[in-house]
C-alpha cells in the first residue's frame, strides 16, 4: 500500500492526474468506514494531510473555506458564527466533536453522502465548491455538485479545493431531526436561508441529494403560518423518499413538511 | 486562531480523589484506564503467534459443498472442518456446536479458518477462498419457527455435560423449542396440554379457570428486537500448545466453564487446559461461554505455534446477540385491583444455538411475573432455534424483555381498571413472608420504599400524570453457583487476593482490594489481585447475573478469617443452592433478589414522534455498598444501556444478513442523550451486599413506555422511534385503535 502525501496543491493535482483510482483521503472520517467494510479497497492514496494550503480560512469578504478545513472549525471560528451562523449551526450539527474535529469541508462535499447535514445549508446558502485539475480551475454551485447517491460532477482528476460562501443577506435556520442518538445522522436536514425577499429552504438527507423548489419558495409570505405549512406540505409531496435507519420514506414525507414548516417560521423569528 | 485555558498551579493539580467524578481505582489517583495503563486481551501478543481469519457462511442454512483456495499463497494454513475430525462438539447449556460447520445455520457461522503470519496476510487470504453451497430453507421469526410447517434449524436435539447446564432440559420433538420452562403454580399443575402453544391468539383452553375471580383481563404483545452488546474492545483470544497442554489468553467472563468446554473439545483433562484472564475493555454479556477460543485454539494446534484472532466489529455485532422475544402478558384483577392470576408466554428467539438462551427463557419466564402476589400464575417461556445469529448472555438477562411487556400492562390494567397505577402497585407489591409464584417466600423486601422513590422523582403525586411512567421490577441472579476465594501473604507483607471474578470494565478488581483491605484491616496499597488465571486461582461460577459483588465478597471475607486464623494463606467458599423445576417452575429461583424501579418525565412532539426526555430516574436496593463511586457508575451504565433499549438499538436483517454491524447504522446512546439520567442506590445500614450490575436496565424500557403511552401513544415494539409512536397514536374518540 503506497500513501502519496503532496504538500502543495500543484503536487496533489498531478497526483490525481496520474493516479484517478487513487482515493482521496481528507479527514478520513467517511471513506475510513467504507475501507473498514471493505467497501473501498486501494494499492495506493493520496493524502492531503500535508497541504497546508488547503486548510486556509478566509471570511474578510465572501466565506472562504479550504478543502481542508475542519467541520469544528466552522462550529466555532466566531467570523462565521457571527456572519454565517446557518453554515455554523449545520456544521455543529454533525455527529460528535470527535468526528468534527477531524472531518473536512471538501470530504463532507466530495463523499456526496445524502445522510450528511452541511450540503442543504451549502446549497440554500448559495455557496460554490471552487475545483481544479492540472488544466485549470473552475466553480460549481453545491447543487450542481452533488448530482445523487454518493456521486458528483467531478471529473476524475478533479480536486474540491475549497467553498466560498456569499456574505448573507438574511438570517437563516438550520433544522436536524435526529430519530435516534443525538450524534446520529439527520433523518431530515432542512435548511432556510432568507435571501432578499425570498428565501431558499434546501432538503437534505431524505433523498439522493438536496432539494430546492425556486418556485415554491417563491411563494413565500414571512411570518404566515398558514404559508409555511402550504410550503411544507409541497416540498414534501415534490420529493422522492428513501427508507432507512433513520425513518422510513413515509415517515420522511411526514416530517419534511414539519420541518419545513418550522424552519420558514424559525427563520423570521 | 488560539484559545486558552486556566491551568491549575502545579501544587493544586490533582488526580480525582474518592467521590469525585473519574475516580475509580483504588491504588492511585488516576484512572488507568485512560492512561492506558491496563493491558486488555486485546493488548496480549506472544511473539512468533500467528493470526487467524474466520471464513464465515454467506449463507443463513444448508451445506457447504466445498471450497476454492487455488489463490492462497503456500504460507498460509487454510483450516476446513476435515482438518478438525475429532473435536467433539459443544454448547454451555445444550452441546448443538461444533468448532467448525459443514452446515452453517447462520450468515456469520464459521465454516473455514484463514492462519497467516501477519494480520494483514491472513485478511487478504481469507477475501481470496471462494465457498460453493447447497441452500436449504432458513427461519428467521420465533413465531414462524414455531409453525407446524417450519424447517427444523437442528435435525435433533441435544443435551449438555458442561457446569452451565444447571436444570434439565426440556426440547420440545420435532419443533424449534430447544427449551420449554413452565410456572404452574400448585392448583396448576398435572393438567393435560399441548406441548407447545404456537400461536398468541390462543384460548389457553387447559387453563380456563386462571382468570375464573378476575373481573377485568387485560391480554397483550409486546416485541423486542436482536441487539448488540457493543463492548468497546472485541473479543481477542490468543491460544498456544505448550506440549500437550493449553493455555488461552482471553476475555472472558466464564474462566471456568471456557476451561471445562474447551477440555471437553479436545478430550483433554481440565487440568490440561489453563485460561488466563485479562481485564475486558466492556463485555455486557458478550463474552461468555465459548466464543474465539475453541477455534483458536484449534487453529493453534493444526499450525503448531501460538494463534492469535482479534474480531473486526462487525463480527463482534455478529458474534452473539440480545435475545429477539415475544412476550404475550395476560393479567387478571378484581375491581378493587387485587391481582388474580398471570399468564405469560415468551417467545425467546435464540438464533442458530442454544448458548445459555434455555437460561435466558427461564428468568424471561419468572421476571415477567414481577414483585406481585397472585393467586395462580402460569408461564410457558419457550428457547427457539432460527436462522439469525446465536442470542446469548445480554446485561438484563431475559428480564428486560419480559418486564418490558409486564410493566406496560400493569398501566393498561390501571386505565381499564380506572385506578392509579402506582397505587396499584403498591397494592400487589410482594412483601417479607408473600410467596412468589415459585414457592419461595420472599425476604428482604424493599418494593414499596423503590415504587415510591421513583414515583417521587417524577413528582407523581402532585399535577398531571400525564407524560409520567413508573415501573418496578425483580430480577434473579444465578442460582445454584459457587464462589472460593483465596488470598496469601507474600514475602514482601503484601497480600495476593486469587479470584475469578474477571473485571470487565465493572471494577472487579477494585471491589476486590476493598473488600480485602477491609477485612484485613490494612492500606489498599497492600494488597494486589491478579487477574483470573485457571492455574492460580480457585473456582468460581462466573462473572454474570450481578452475582460477583455478592458471592464473591462472602468467599472474601472468610477467606481473610481463614487466612488470620492460619497465619499465611486463607481460603473461603460460598454457594447457594437452589434452582427451579422446569416443568413447575416450582423450587427457589433466586438467593436473594436484585430489586429495582425506574421512572421517566417526557412530551412527544406531536408532528415528529420525537420524545423529550426531562426526567429518567432508577433506584435500585444496593443493601452494603462496597464501592459508592462504582456503584452509581454501574447503575448509571445500566440505565444508559435502558434508553439505548427504549429508544435506538435494534440489530436488523435482510435474508438473514445483518444490515446495520456497524456503529454508524446502529445507534448507541451518546453522551449528549443522557442529560435527563438521575438515580439511586439505595444502601440500607447492616445489610449485606447485593450485586448491582443489571438492576436499572429492566425497569427502564417500560418506565418511558409507560410516560409515552400516558400521552396517547401504545408502542408494542422496541424500540420506540419516533415513527412507531407515530403509528402508535390512539385515535382519540373512536373504538380500538389505530396501529
Amino acid at each position: 500500500m503506497t500513501w502519496h502525501t503532496p504538500a502543495t496543491v500543484a503536487e496533489a493535482l498531478v497526483l490525481r492526474a496520474e493516479r484517478p483510482d487513487a482515493p482521496v483521503v481528507a479527514g478520513g472520517t467517511f471513506l475510513g468506514i467504507l475501507v473498514r467494510q471493505g467497501l473501498v479497497e486501494a494499492d495506493e492514496w493520496i493524502s492531503l494531510q500535508r497541504v497546508t494550503e488547503l486548510a486556509k480560512l478566509d471570511a474578510a469578504g465572501d466565506l472562504s473555506v479550504g478543502a481542508m478545513v475542519r467541520h469544528r472549525q466552522l462550529e466555532l471560528d466566531e467570523r462565521v458564527v457571527s456572519f454565517w451562523p446557518g453554515v455554523s449551526a449545520a456544521f455543529r450539527a454533525v455527529a460528535s466533536p470527535r468526528v468534527r474535529n477531524v472531518a473536512t469541508v471538501g470530504g463532507v462535499l466530495a463523499d456526496a453522502d445524502y445522510a450528511s447535514d452541511p450540503p442543504s445549508m451549502l446549497v440554500a446558502s448559495r455557496a460554490m465548491a471552487e475545483v481544479a485539475n492540472v488544466r485549470g480551475s473552475r466553480r460549481i454551485p453545491i447543487d450542481e455538485l452533488i448530482v445523487g447517491h454518493y456521486s458528483t460532477s467531478l471529473d476524475e482528476d478533479e480536486l474540491i479545493t475549497r467553498v466560498v460562501v456569499p456574505r448573507p443577506n438574511g438570517p437563516a435556520t438550520y433544522r436536524k431531526l435526529r430519530t435516534r442518538s443525538q450524534e446520529d445522522r439527520p433523518s431530515t436536514s432542512v435548511a432556510a436561508v432568507v435571501d432578499g425577499s425570498t428565501v431558499r429552504v434546501v432538503v437534505g438527507a431524505v433523498s439522493d441529494k438536496p432539494y430546492h423548489f425556486a418556485d415554491v419558495c417563491s411563494t413565500w409570505r414571512p411570518g404566515v403560518e398558514e404559508n409555511a405549512r402550504e410550503i411544507g406540505e409541497e416540498y414534501a409531496s415534490r420529493i422522492d423518499y428513501i427508507d432507512d435507519n433513520r425513518g422510513s420514506a413515509a415517515y420522511r414525507r411526514k416530517v419534511v413538511a414539519v420541518e419545513v414548516r418550522r424552519a420558514l417560521m424559525a427563520v423570521v423569528s | 486562531m488560539s484559545r486558552t485555558r486556566p491551568v491549575a498551579p502545579v501544587n493544586e493539580r490533582r488526580g480525582p480523589q474518592p467521590g469525585d467524578p473519574g475516580f475509580s481505582s483504588a491504588t492511585t489517583g488516576i484512572n488507568p484506564r485512560i492512561t492506558a495503563g491496563i493491558r486488555y486481551s486485546l493488548d496480549t501478543t506472544v511473539p512468533g503467534a500467528w493470526h487467524l481469519r474466520v471464513i464465515r457462511s454467506q449463507i443463513p442454512c444448508g451445506r457447504v459443498t466445498g471450497f476454492d483456495t487455488s489463490l492462497l499463497d503456500d504460507d498460509v494454513a487454510f483450516i476446513t472442518p476435515d482438518d478438525l475430525d475429532g473435536l467433539a462438539g459443544f454448547g454451555c447449556q445444550i452441546a448443538d456446536q461444533v468448532v467448525l460447520t459443514r452446515e452453517p445455520k447462520f450468515v456469520g457461522d464459521p465454516i473455514a479458518l484463514v492462519v497467516a503470519p501477519t494480520q494483514r496476510d491472513a485478511r487478504i487470504a481469507a477475501s481470496l477462498v471462494e465457498v460453493s453451497y447447497e441452500e436449504g430453507v432458513p427461519v428467521y421469526g420465533e413465531l414462524e419457527a414455531l409453525a407446524a410447517a417450519s424447517p427444523l434449524v437442528h435435525a435433533r436435539h441435544f443435551t449438555s455435560d458442561s457446569d452451565s447446564a444447571y436444570f434439565d432440559m426440556r426440547p420440545q420433538d420435532g419443533t424449534n423449542v430447544c427449551h420449554r420452562f413452565r410456572i404452574r403454580t400448585p392448583s396448576l399443575q398435572g393438567r393435560d396440554e399441548p406441548p407447545v402453544v404456537a400461536s398468541l391468539d390462543d384460548d389457553d383452553e387447559a387453563l380456563a379457570d386462571l382468570f375464573e375471580g378476575a373481573e377485568v383481563v387485560i391480554d397483550e404483545v409486546f416485541y423486542t428486537p436482536a441487539a448488540a452488546h457493543v463492548p468497546m474492545e472485541p473479543h481477542a483470544t490468543t491460544a498456544q500448545w505448550v506440549g500437550d497442554r493449553l493455555e488461552v489468553v482471553t476475555g472472558t467472563q466464564t474462566p471456568f466453564n471456557m476451561r471445562q468446554d474447551l477440555a471437553t473439545i479436545f478430550g483433554l483433562a481440565t487440568d490440561d487446559v489453563r485460561v488466563i484472564v485479562p481485564p475486558m475493555g466492556g463485555a455486557f454479556g458478550a463474552k461468555t461461554f465459548i466464543r474465539t477460543e475453541a477455534l483458536t485454539a484449534a487453529a493453534a494446534r493444526v499450525v503448531r505455534r501460538p494463534v492469535r484472532c482479534v474480531l473486526d466489529r462487525d463480527e463482534v455485532f455478529n458474534e452473539v446477540t440480545r435475545h429477539p422475544s415475544t412476550v404475550r402478558v395476560k393479567i387478571g384483577a378484581k375491581r378493587d385491583g387485587t391481582f388474580v392470576a398471570k399468564r405469560l408466554w415468551c417467545y425467546v428467539n435464540t438464533g442458530a444455538y442454544a448458548d445459555c438462551g434455555p437460561g435466558v427463557a427461564q428468568k424471561m419466564g419468572y421476571a415477567g411475573v414481577g414483585p406481585y402476589r397472585f393467586e395462580n400464575v402460569a408461564v410457558d417461556s419457550y428457547c427457539i432455534y432460527t436462522n439469525l445469529p446465536p442470542g446469548g448472555a445480554f446485561r438484563g438477562y431475559g428480564a428486560m424483555q419480559s418486564v418490558w411487556a409486564s410493566e406496560r400492562v400493569v398501566d393498561m390494567l390501571a386505565d381499564a381498571l380506572g385506578l392509579d397505577a402506582v397505587e396499584l402497585r403498591r397494592q400487589n407489591l410482594l412483601r417479607d413472608g408473600d410467596v412468589f409464584c415459585t414457592g419461595e417466600v420472599m425476604h428482604d423486601t424493599h418494593f414499596e420504599e423503590l415504587l415510591d422513590d421513583a414515583a417521587a422523582a417524577v413528582d407523581w403525586s402532585s399535577g398531571t400524570r400525564a407524560g409520567k411512567g413508573v415501573t418496578i421490577m425483580l430480577k434473579g441472579m444465578q442460582t445454584p453457583s459457587k464462589a472460593e476465594a483465596r488470598i496469601q501473604l507474600m514475602p514482601d507483607g503484601r497480600y495476593e487476593v486469587q479470584s475469578a471474578t474477571a473485571d470487565i470494565g465493572q471494577g472487579a478488581s477494585e471491589m476486590l482490594t476493598r473488600l480485602a483491605a477491609e477485612s484485613l484491616k490494612c492500606e489498599l496499597d497492600q494488597i494486589v489481585v491478579i487477574s483470573p488465571d485457571t492455574d492460580r486461582v480457585p473456582y468460581d461460577t462466573r462473572t454474570t447475573s450481578s452475582r460477583s459483588t455478592h458471592m464473591m465478597s462472602r468467599a472474601l471475607e472468610e477467606a481473610a478469617r481463614d487466612l488470620r486464623s492460619h497465619g499465611s494463606i486463607g481460603h473461603g467458599f460460598v454457594s447457594n443452592d437452589g434452582g427451579l423445576d422446569p416443568d413447575t417452575g416450582q423450587g427457589l429461583a433466586s438467593s436473594h433478589w436484585h430489586q429495582g424501579s425506574a421512572s421517566a418525565q417526557l412530551e412527544v412532539d406531536p408532528d415528529t414522534g420525537i420524545i423529550q426526555l426531562t426526567t429518567l430516574y432508577a433506584s435500585s436496593y444496593a443493601g452494603k455498598v462496597v464501592n459508592p463511586h462504582g456503584a452509581q457508575l454501574q447503575q448509571e451504565g445500566s440505565m444508559i444501556l435502558g434508553l439505548g433499549t427504549a429508544l435506538f438499538e435494534e440489530l436488523q436483517f435482510t435474508g438473514g444478513q445483518l444490515t446495520n454491524p456497524n456503529l454508524s447504522d446502529y445507534n448507541i446512546a451518546s453522551a449528549l442523550d443522557v442529560a435527563a439520567i438521575s438515580h439511586r442506590v439505595m444502601e440500607i445500614p447492616g445489610a449485606e451486599v447485593h450485586g448491582l450490575g443489571e438492576t436499572a436496565v429492566p425497569p427502564v424500557p417500560p418506565a418511558i413506555g409507560n410516560a409515552v403511552a400516558s400521552l396517547g401513544y401504545d408502542v408494542r415494539r422496541l424500540p420506540m422511534t419516533p415513527e412507531r409512536i407515530l403509528d402508535s397514536a390512539v385515535v382519540v374518540g373512536q373504538e380500538g385503535t389505530t396501529r
